[in-house]
């Protein structure tokens, strides 16, 4: 593949602009939705050549102000200066046609199209009223070959790796002549060798004079590529400065504003030596293999990794959701014999699903009827009819104990923030008296205030006698909130640490599987 | 997303709330079926009768007792396109028990009810164990059942199947007849027909069902979200089965009812009433999406598409009109529908 071939390519041949001219700039912008202040007063710039990071936590307005520049949503108040003329863009179209594309978080690729059809969609070169398959095929590859990257524009998008699906997006911004390219959590589901290939594309980008804005919460990867950094908290500018005059400490404090433990609650329960859980010798082909762990009586475990690495699939795996091909799972000194979710319901395990919405709740149905859901016996008699004065009780009982925040029980769920949602599927496996609870991303996309309301539960779960797994990309969430971290690497427990004794460091080089050794940090 | 939360959302300014949207797409459908009533009650002097309440009311069973079970398949998320053909071939089982293996009349038609379960159990099976979309499951079960109705028939009308095959159908309870002085019966009041009967006491079966009981919340869980459903330890294969099944069985016990009125059992009976069933419910207000719908919606539904061909034709509108009013009517609720769920 030839690798200089971006310096030949149409971007530079068709832009020889100056380095470090101000390409974009976002001043004074505001964004509000009906009740919420997404965005306040923000400053954000970018320049011809650069790589400017945008760091916040969840919730911070990334997301809305990466929206706001790629036209998906206008700003309620502010300006937005695209190469030297005032603009609002009406749709992402407009803004895409001018020259700003963006690269999802989630990609937005067709799974059943082929490579160059994804690349070329609703711009088909076309011969009369047909596509020209040749044409579009060797656009394709001109695209492909000017990333560097080995991938035949003639398949199908659903047999490619995500980090394969992410070149696909990048050659096609690519191909729409793309002059601001906006990467959102690019390296979240890649492994280190797919983002080291993606860092020297982002390189050569760089080099042709594209302008990369650049979301992560991987702080430590962002030296290597990373010019400047813009600050969120809470919809707000904080600040922005050279990376180089900055470190990580820095950027962690302006982006919480807080000092990190002040973020957890303290911790109350204290593990002991009494086992609950046992796994040993977990196995389903080609996704985990030989896991063994113990969950102990008032202890929190996290589960640590990299997206892919397996905790999600184990934990589904012991709930009986998917099938394991080898291994016993035991609880409480008895060896369960699990085959759907409703014998590990029956046997007190409860799985708190990552995705609520998708998986965890029943979003048409009332609060009431998704508590009681997983234990519709409590509130019935024994004709199966339900005992409402039952059912009521219990719910209050429940929204009071977790101070869930709803206008009345009978309000559909899917109109409550994350935070009571999720505080919705807790009460849910309390009412169910379950013995071991596994928390899947238990905060994602859930605000601050909420997310310390879910730790202090997770801590009163354990200090009951109650067995508690975390499972959590956010690793300043496992060290806060665990007494032990199992770290997975590609389908297996890399190592066991204890939280006290260990590092965001330590865990990040098990999960990308180096072990202790190769410390880089 | 975290966000200032400068004012709480209000729900009174201008939009109005989830309950009160229900409220406003039951009445609406309420209202549209007792405009009906009214205009026809002006335009034709027969229509606002205690007898062609009854012949209304006798119509609308089939309609209803095929809504009610399409009502809870597509509460799972599914649909039914069966029950036409498994109506006719319940039927005309029913009809050969008695004919050709001289069944009492009770047990045959409880052997053409079980056709129809069985049916409804093949559907659930189908959709369930082989994971056939239930728009081709249904589809293929729409076929086959109709023909072995033609086949087991020879395509012929099934007669002579003696006065106590026609009870089911024609009688009624409290129906007054008194002898008049030329001697001739003056029917006083007509009765309430049996198949009325049946009608009101299973749709408040199920309707209980649906609300009341734990079988009840499932089906709906299962609509609104198999997955969670799933995870929280609903039997979902064995909730949506028993949607089909029950879908079955009152296509069955229609088909008895239908062919008990003729006293003649159609193998070509019931074709399209699985249209009628489906937009009954989706006139009631059922989502085809799954997770909504009541009984007393789907009531309404099938009063209204019953009350409509009642009406225009005692107004003498032909027959292909009527077909373009109640497509017109089908488009016009769902529409409503979509502007309720519009957010």
């Amino acid at each position: 593949m030839p690798n200089g071939a971006i310096a030949g390519g149409r971007i530079d041949a068709s832009q020889p602009a100056a380095m470090g001219e101000t390409l974009l700039s976002l001043e004074n912008i505001s964004k509000e939705f009906p009740g919420v202040k997404a965005l306040q007063g923000v400053h954000f710039d970018l320049r011809r050549g650069e790589v400017h990071a945008v760091c916040g936590e969840n919730g911070a307005g990334k997301s809305t102000l990466m929206k706001i520049i790629s036209g998906v949503y206008t700003p309620t108040s502010g300006r937005i200066v695209y190469k030297g003329t005032a603009r609002s863009f009406a749709s992402p179209l407009e803004a895409e046609a001018l020259g700003i594309a963006i690269i999802h978080q989630e990609l937005n690729l067709i799974p059943h199209l082929s490579v160059a059809e994804n690349i070329y969609l609703a711009r088909e070169p076309r011969r009369g009223f047909l596509v020209d398959r040749k044409a579009l095929k060797a656009n394709a590859q001109k695209c492909l070959d000017r990333l560097g990257v080995a991938i035949d524009p003639d398949r199908r998008v659903r047999e490619l790796s995500v980090a394969q699906c992410q070149m696909v997006e990048i050659a096609k911004a690519l191909s729409l002549n793309a002059e601001v390219l906006i990467m959102d959590e690019p390296t979240s589901s890649l492994t280190e060798q797919e983002t080291r290939l993606l860092f020297k594309v982002i390189h050569d980008l760089k080099a042709s004079g594209v302008g990369i804005v650049y979301i992560s919460h991987r702080l430590d990867e962002m030296a290597e590529i990373v010019d400047r950094v813009t600050v969120l908290r809470d919809g707000r500018y904080v600040a922005t400065d050279d990376f180089a005059a900055t470190n990580v400490d820095e950027i962690v404090s302006r982006m919480v504003g807080r000092s990190l433990e002040e973020k957890f609650p303290e911790r109350t329960s204290r593990p002991t030596r009494d086992v609950i859980l046992a796994a040993r010798g977990l196995t389903r082909r080609g996704v985990f293999h030989d896991i063994d762990f113990e969950l102990r009586r008032g202890e929190i475990l996290g589960f640590a990794g990299l997206m892919g690495a397996g905790r999600t699939e184990v934990a589904r795996a012991i709930f009986g959701a998917d099938a394991l091909d080898a291994g016993t799972v035991t609880l409480e000194g008895r060896q369960l014999n699990i085959r759907s979710p409703r014998d590990a319901i029956a046997a007190g395990l409860a799985y708190l699903s990552e995705d609520r919405k998708a998986q965890g709740l029943a979003v048409k149905m009332p609060v009431d009827a998704n508590m009681t859901l997983a234990n519709m016996d409590e509130v019935s008699n024994r004709f199966g009819l339900i005992d409402f004065a039952k059912h009521a009780k219990a719910a209050r009982h429940y929204i009071d104990l977790l101070s869930i925040k709803t206008p009345s029980a009978s309000q559909p769920v899917r109109l409550l923030s994350g935070g009571n949602q999720q505080k919705i599927i807790i009460g849910k496996w309390l009412f169910r008296q379950s013995r071991v609870l596994i928390f899947d991303e238990p905060t994602r996309g859930i605000d601050v205030g909420a997310k310390f309301a879910i730790y202090q539960i997770m801590d009163e779960l354990a200090a009951k006698g109650i067995g508690v797994i975390l499972i959590s990309s956010e690793l300043p969430e496992v060290l806060g909130m665990t007494d032990r971290i199992a770290v997975f690497h590609q389908g297996r427990i890399a190592g066991v640490l204890e939280t006290a004794a260990t590092s965001q460091e330590e865990i990040m080089h098990y999960a990308s599987g180096y072990g202790r050794a190769g410390s880089r940090a | 997303m975290t966000m200032t939360v400068a004012t709480p959302p209000s729900p009174a300014r201008g939009r109005l709330t989830d309950r009160q949207k229900d409220i406003v797409q039951k009445f609406a459908a309420l209202g549209s079926l007792l405009v009906l009533i009214v205009v026809f009650s002006l335009t034709s002097n027969a229509f606002f009768t205690v007898n062609n309440g009854m012949t209304i009311a006798l119509q609308v069973t089939s309609i209803a007792l095929l809504g009610i079970g399409a009502t809870c398949v597509i509460i799972t998320g599914g649909i039914d396109l069966s029950v036409g053909s498994v109506l006719a071939l319940s039927g005309v089982v029913a009809a050969l028990a008695v004919k050709e293996l001289g069944l009492a009349v009770p047990f045959a038609m409880m052997l053409g009810i079980l056709t129809g379960a069985f049916c409804g159990l093949i559907n659930g099976i189908l959709v369930t164990r082989m994971r056939l979309p239930p728009f081709i499951a249904t589809l293929g079960m729409m076929l086959i059942a109709r023909g072995v109705a033609l086949q087991i028939t020879g395509a012929r009308a099934v007669s002579g199947l003696g006065e106590s095959f026609g009870v089911l159908g024609n009688g009624a309870l409290f129906r007054v007849v008194t002898l008049g002085d030329d001697g001739f019966p003056t029917v006083v009041f007509p009765g309430i027909p049996y198949p009325v009967i049946l009608m009101v006491v299973i749709a408040v079966a199920v309707s209980l069902m649906l609300n009341r009981s734990v079988l009840g919340r499932h089906i709906y869980a299962v609509g609104s979200n198999s997955e969670a459903a799933r995870l929280s330890g609903v039997n979902v294969a064995g909730v949506t089965r028993f949607t089909y099944v029950l879908s079955g069985t009152l296509a069955g016990l229609t088909g008895c009812v239908l062919m008990s009125r003729l006293v003649t059992a159609q193998p070509n009976e019931g074709v399209m009433y699985e249209l009628d069933a489906i937009a009954s419910a989706v006139i009631g207000g059922t989502s085809l999406i799954g997770g909504v719908g009541t009984m007393s919606g789907t009531f309404i539904g099938s009063f209204v598409i019953g009350i409509l061909r009642n009406g225009l034709n005692m107004n003498g509108v032909s027959a292909f009109t009527q077909q373009i009013i109640i497509g017109l009517v089908i488009l016009l609720t769902v529409w409503i529908d979509q502007l309720r769920n519009r957010r």
